[in-house]
């Protein structure tokens, strides 16, 4: 219970200034709608041809977004030494994992879903369905909870802009495969027997590991 | 780690017999390597389908399983690291993990080369070479992430997480992979038919061959090893000589 | 032995080269990185030693 009122008091303080300043869901919004443009020059060749590569493009956006969305959280923190105010709150540091992974899940859930009736227009996406958003949010838990973790990492490197890609990207892989897979499966429509025995537990078996894994030893990750 | 000047004698002379095993291991690798050298290319058979090509897979095999062990040896080390904090562990974490990426590369290297001919293209999506290509990245952050940390001392807890981190997400990636694969599956010439049809004396030259690289493993190791301590030493020394 | 393709030659010695030019590399920077570190570590001990023996001789390095 004190760990999740920690998580909370963290979360609503990333909500709060974000609902006052706007910044990482305002510039998502862009560099998102800027990403599909990018690929649609990069690979459109005839009409209609984006179809079978969509889902690829939906969730390389989404990644690509993720990393901006996570980066954006903890560097606002090094502004004004919020960071340090932050460790030496009287919560524990999985309370200030927990919190601040569930702010990057909030914004990041926000975003995607204001991106995806944009995307389905522009990408020409079949069927937009409940298996779709549940997808989407299993694949974000994922996002969120290592794209949190490396970024406490990357937040404390001066090159943390390159940084925290190559650390998230090669961990991330899985998630992308099995989002991209699944949402394949449920935009298309037909049978989704694979999505729920084999994605979908792909993916929380994913998220679970990882919500274990990564509270654990993000402790050792501000210390010294 | 504190009295440098003050060491005993034995952990001189012990550090001296170090460097002989290392001399002797050397010697030992070199041996071993002119003899797989001479099985590889005169004794083993050329394979009826692939030819001569088809013993590329003796450096290769032996030298990806080898990578693994360094990752292994890397994970193990980064938890004795955060849990005992001393540097004996790190700079074996280290070791292995630089050791890793080298036979990584090599087997990635050797497996673009030997697929060309046999599968008529230097790189498949398939899930051993996409989960190798991802271990590489993996590991290539590991290393550039000691690089990148503000103090060493970060650096050596940092890149311990990594590697543990790694050696957990690496089982979960071969095995996403291999869904994917499966659902849509390609034409994947794949080498099962050479590995199917492996006469004894083939086997017995991959063990041996194994053996040898596991000797050259286990030389770069220490050798990676004792170069991190050396280099320890003396940025001790330097620190102090300026604190002075 | 000559009736197989000898277009695969050259790839098997491609492969072998990498390999070895490779791991020679490797060793040799390791063991010359260390000849060198040891080298500046006994010259340092050394004027360490001769610092503390003459007494109060603050070392500039």
């Amino acid at each position: 219970m004190e760990l999740l009122r920690g998580a909370l008091t963290v979360a609503w303080k990333d909500v709060r200034l974000e609902l006052r300043s706007r910044e990482v869901i305002a510039s998502a919004l862009v560099f998102g709608l800027i990403v599909v443009v990018v690929f649609n020059f990069g690979l459109n060749r005839a009409p209609g041809s984006l179809a079978p590569v969509a889902p690829g493009l939906l969730w390389v956006a989404y990644a690509f977004i993720g990393v901006l969305a996570m980066n954006r959280a903890f560097t606002r923190e090094l502004e004004h030494g919020g960071l340090d105010g932050l460790l030496l709150a009287p919560i524990s540091r999985d309370a200030v994992f927990l919190g601040k992974m569930l702010g990057s899940l909030a914004f990041m859930l926000v975003i995607e879903a204001i991106l995806l009736p944009v995307f389905a227009v522009m990408l020409d996406l079949p069927t937009l369905s409940p298996t779709l958003g549940l997808v989407i949010l299993l694949a974000t838990v994922g996002f969120a909870t290592v794209g949190t973790f490396f970024a406490g990492i990357a937040v404390q490197t001066r090159s943390r802009e390159i940084l925290l890609p190559v650390l998230f990207f090669p961990v991330v892989v899985p998630v992308i495969i099995a989002a991209v897979e699944a949402s394949a499966l449920a935009l298309q429509g037909g049978p989704m027997t694979a999505v729920w025995t084999r994605w979908a537990p792909l993916l929380l078996v994913f998220d679970a590991l990882y919500l274990v894994i990564c509270p654990w030893i993000f402790g050792f990750v501000f210390e010294g | 780690m504190a009295a440098i000047a003050g060491r005993p004698a034995g952990k001189a002379s012990w550090q001296r017999g170090l460097r002989d095993a290392r001399l002797w291991l050397l010697l030992i690798t070199a041996v071993l390597m002119l003899v797989d050298g001479y099985l590889i290319f005169m004794v083993a058979p050329t394979d009826a389908v692939l030819g001569h090509v088809q013993r590329i897979f003796y450096v290769h095999v032996p030298i990806s399983i080898l990578s693994f062990l360094g990752f292994l040896i890397c994970a193990v080390a980064g938890i004795g690291y955060l849990i005992r904090r001393t540097e004996r562990w790190d700079r074996v974490a280290h070791a292995s993990a630089e050791v890793g990426v080298v036979f990584v590369t090599l087997a990635l290297v050797t497996g673009i080369i030997w697929a060309r001919p046999v599968w008529n293209a230097w790189w498949q999506w398939e899930p051993r070479l996409t989960t190798t290509l991802i271990l590489w990245f993996i590991y290539v952050a590991y290393l550039m992430i000691r690089q990148y940390a503000p103090t060493p001392q970060q650096g050596r807890t940092w890149s311990a997480v990594v590697g543990i981190i790694g050696f957990v997400d690496v089982p979960i990636v071969y095995y996403s992979v291999q869904w994917w694969q499966s659902i849509h599956p390609k034409q994947v010439i794949g080498p099962e038919a050479a590995e199917g049809a492996l006469e004894p004396i083939m086997a017995q030259i991959l063990v041996f061959s194994l053996v040898a690289t596991l000797a050259l493993f286990t030389y770069l190791l220490l050798e990676r090893v004792a170069l991190r301590g050396i280099e320890d030493r003396l940025s001790q020394l330097r620190r102090e000589g300026n604190t002075d | 032995m000559t009736e197989l393709p000898p277009t695969n030659l050259p790839y098997l010695f491609a492969a072998f080269a990498v390999v070895w030019v490779v791991f020679f590399i490797y060793a040799a920077y390791m063991s010359w990185r260390r000849q060198s570190a040891q080298r500046e570590l006994d010259e340092m001990r050394e004027s360490n030693g001769q610092e503390s023996g003459s007494g109060g001789n603050d070392g500039g390095g």
